[in-house]
């Protein structure tokens, strides 16, 4: 047996991974050539994002256990190095909060690769096929589901995802944690829970449990942020939420829709993550209070936007709504087998797309239409678009939204998706995209015909009416992002969650952090620096030792 | 091609002239109770020729593309779910185009619609507005999510529009059930929402926001929206049929129960927004995720019960 195959294989499920992992880092070079131009140690940077693509072919190819741990470390590493090039304040402490999560639960899954060792002898991926009957076969599937849920960023281990999305430069964000992360959480999740484990049903609903909470959670979440990265950073989890759920569904259909969702998510994610980047590298700053009008400014970046947030919004016919929309079905086939959880299920995945869609318009007002800050409200309003580095990534990827979205079927299910997931996927309901974009089609253009029938033509401009008072005088009565879900956030048992949310009651981190300190302040009150304390401590230590000794 | 000729016959010229008739109905009734005459019957489709003919004012330093485009992004989507519920209801063996989840998505976008439109006037009304929409929106959602699940359930889990009316030829309307009657209830308030009426007409506000979102609008794009809702006022309370009714069955007697069933909807549109006064919309989230999306569950434990 050669090197080679005794330590990696190449199936259809890691050749689409690894394609898609080549293309986003191909993307991610080409947007850093316009983003990072003019920053420092840029030869370190470039350096780091191609070992990262050869760590991560590394873990989409590895079938053997503790080679994939090794790459899959080296990923960790990379990350904390690469959030390193932000020029934020807090940039080095959510480097180090992003590698102790990463870390940690690497950790954990190096447990998990020891307890499969246990059970069943060998590293080789594709010889495993374990039955989860007994506890040491749940703990071993728990830990590596762990590990690959804080690389995909589900909760409870999601707070590094945010942070990083606030204080990295943009390129890493839209690199790692928007897709590579994504794509290579979701291959593990997906490979251990089709392939090395036998899954059963309480198995599924822990993950149905974690994607709907995660959804419903992290949205809520988004849409009482103030910050265009750290809102987006937000839905990089929440969908993370589909995916999982559409694995735990367990049936073809539904894990064809969490992978597909996958590849959809990195894609529009990108493409968000890039058009803010551009919006960012204009405007100098990403504070929703601060932004506003840039559609003006920048058109391509704004259609861009706009179709990648009515993808991620699941809005027909783009590509978040056929993935969306298989995973719905995947809940409703598990409702066959009766039990009331997959209500459950479906509402806090349908809920959380209304959700999803209400941060997104909340953006869309505070970046790109609206009225705009103060700060700008002088500016003639001149169209500035950003290098054509910047450009053209952005719109390949607003064009993916669309092509995987009007032709589902023809290329990214019947390419990538089906082949890999090696059985065959049974539609319950019926979604004809390609004739559907042609009926929109039509019916925007009889829309365009009633227009013509009328003097839309003849446009005339004219001062917004406000009641007759003038906003360049009364700046404060500018309807700025930040504050446009203020109704929401005060309703019920919402504004107490809200409260302790923002206390980080539910960051993992943050507690685990409380904990450790709290053992450091027992140890510390031991170690005070005092001789005789030390002293005593030693003869009492040793009249224990004499005492056993001499018993 | 030749759903191209459905899409311009059944779901554009057929909707529209049905939305028209329908919002007369509403303005007749609710100009009866008010004691005034009320307008003809051409009066709406009037209204809409006279602002085609009027000129287009667009806000000053808005985005123009996006301005006039939303508008007609809200009325393709009326027109391709129109055309969908119109097919899959006239012969429902044959699904067409999308199921159950593709029309609750679908018609969320006239509510997209009015939103952006608002959004690139540029006028903190419209903006306010147009929050107010969207909250209103997510309010409305929870519940109306859970209540169509109540025909997905009574018909064995089938998200199909033609099994869930071929299931209701065979068993009877799901409307018959308790659970129907419970869903029935939360579908129509959704409506009412949907359709911005009182008491859900916070968005636009004549009294308070001057229109809300469509405070800068006026000649074709106005004219545009108000297309748009008209037709909404024919595709929701036909959704609601198809869900929970049995649909409109075209042969003999039926025909006549179908236009029977349709006029009540609307009667009932018009009498609640008669009724009552607009609430602000804390309260309309409160009653949608309070007692709204109560009794959704407890409709969809009851069908999932068998009752």
């Amino acid at each position: 047996m050669s090197f080679i195959e005794r330590f990696f294989k190449f199936d259809y499920l890691s050749n689409f991974i690894a394609a898609f992992v080549a293309f986003f880092s191909i993307i991610t070079i080409i947007y850093s050539i316009g983003f990072m131009r003019g920053k420092k140690r840029q030869f370190a940077y470039y350096a780091y994002i191609i070992f990262t693509l050869f760590a991560s072919l590394g873990v989409v190819f590895a079938n053997h256990l503790i080679v994939f741990i090794i790459f899959w470390g080296l990923l960790g590493l990379l990350l904390y190095l690469l959030i390193g090039f932000g020029e934020k304040e807090n940039t080095s402490a959510t480097a180090k909060k992003t590698f102790i999560i990463i870390g940690g639960t690497d950790a954990v899954m190096l447990l998990g690769i020891a307890l499969i060792w246990r059970i069943s002898g060998t590293f080789a991926m594709d010889k495993l096929s374990i039955i989860l009957n007994n506890k040491l076969a749940v703990y071993a599937y728990l830990c590596l589901a762990i590990g690959a849920l804080a690389k995909a960023g589900a909760m409870p281990f999601h707070t590094w995802i945010p942070d990083t999305a606030e204080d990295a430069p943009t390129p890493v964000t839209a690199f790692l944690p928007a897709s590579l992360d994504k794509l290579l959480g979701i291959y593990f999740l997906a490979r251990i829970s089709l392939y090395i484990f036998k899954m059963d049903a309480a198995m599924n609903t822990f993950l149905m449990v974690v994607g709907s909470f995660t959804i419903v959670a992290a949205v809520m979440m988004a849409l009482i942020q103030h910050d265009l990265k750290r809102l987006l950073g937000y839905h990089a989890v929440s969908q993370v939420g589909y995916m999982v759920l559409g694995i735990g569904t367990g049936n073809p259909i539904g894990i064809a829709g969490g992978l597909f969702h996958m590849l959809n998510h990195a894609i529009y994610k990108s493409c968000l993550f890039f058009s803010g980047g551009a919006v960012e590298k204009e405007a100098k700053t990403t504070d929703l209070d601060k932004l506003g009008g840039f559609a003006k400014i920048m058109p391509i970046t704004f259609i861009s936007f706009l179709v990648a947030s009515f993808a991620i919004s699941g809005i027909p016919p783009f590509n978040g709504f056929a993935s969306k929309w298989m995973i719905y079905q995947g809940i409703i086939e598990t409702a066959k087998s009766g039990g009331y959880l997959w209500i459950v299920w479906l509402v806090a995945a349908m809920f959380g797309s209304a959700l999803t869609l209400a941060s997104f318009m909340k953006l869309i007002h505070a970046v790109f239409l609206g009225q705009p800050s103060q700060s700008r409200e002088g500016k003639k309003p001149k169209i500035r678009e950003t290098s054509i580095f910047i450009r053209i990534p952005t719109i390949i990827l607003a064009s993916l939204c669309i092509i995987f979205g009007v032709f589902a079927y023809q290329i990214p299910l019947k390419m990538f998706i089906i082949p890999s997931l090696g059985s065959k996927v049974q539609f319950l309901g019926v979604w004809n995209s390609s004739l559907a974009t042609l009926l929109i089609v039509v019916g925007i253009l009889i829309g365009a015909a009633i227009y013509l029938l009328g003097k839309v033509i003849k446009t005339r401009e004219t001062k917004v009416f406000i009641g007759g008072e003038d906003l360049a005088k009364y700046p404060q009565m500018r309807v700025s992002g930040g504050d446009f879900y203020n109704t929401i956030q005060e309703i019920g048992f919402l504004k107490i969650i809200y409260k302790l949310a923002q206390k980080k009651i539910f960051d993992i981190y943050n507690v685990g952090s409380k904990i450790t300190f709290g053992f450091n302040r027992i140890l510390r009150f031991l170690h005070n620096g005092v001789l005789s304390t030390y002293l005593s401590w030693c003869l009492l230590g040793m009249g224990i030792i004499f005492y056993i000794l001499l018993k | 091609m030749i759903y191209i000729y459905y899409l311009l016959v059944l779901g554009f010229l057929a909707t529209a002239a049905i939305g028209l008739v329908a919002s007369w109905i509403d303005r007749k009734v609710t100009a009866r109770v008010q004691y005034r005459v009320g307008p003809p019957i051409l009066q709406p489709l009037i209204d809409i020729v006279k602002l085609l003919g009027k000129e287009t004012l667009i806000p000053a330093g808005s985005s123009k593309i996006t301005f006039l485009a939303a508008p007609v992004l809200g009325f393709a989507s009326v027109v391709v779910v129109s055309t969908l519920l119109w097919l899959n209801n006239i012969n429902f063996n044959q699904s067409f185009l999308g199921d159950l989840i593709v029309v609750l998505y679908l018609l969320t976008l006239p509510s997209i619609s009015i939103i952006i439109g608002g959004f690139a006037s540029r006028n903190p009304l419209a903006s306010i507005g147009a929050s107010r929409e969207m909250k209103l929106i997510l309010a409305y959602e929870l519940p109306f999510i859970l209540a169509v699940l109540v025909p997905v359930i009574q018909s064995g889990f089938s998200i199909k529009l033609g099994e869930i009316l071929n299931f209701q030829a065979q068993n009877g309307a799901i409307i018959g059930s308790l659970s129907g009657v419970l869903a029935f209830i939360v579908i129509a308030m959704c409506i009412q929402a949907k359709l911005a009426l009182v008491p859900f007409d916070m968005a636009e506000a004549e009294t308070e926001l001057i229109g809300g979102p469509l405070v800068e609008y006026s000649g074709s794009g106005l004219a545009m929206y108000k297309l748009t809702k008209n037709m909404l006022l024919f595709v929701l309370p036909f959704f609601c049929m198809i869900l929970l009714m049995g649909g409109f069955v075209f042969s003999g007697i039926h025909i006549f129960y179908g236009i029977l069933k349709y006029i009540g909807l609307v009667a009932l549109i018009t009498v609640i927004r008669n009724t009552n006064p607009r609430v602000r919309i804390d309260q309309a989230v409160r009653f949608f995720w309070g007692p709204m999306t109560i009794i959704a569950i407890v409709a969809v434990i009851l069908a999932l019960n068998g009752l």
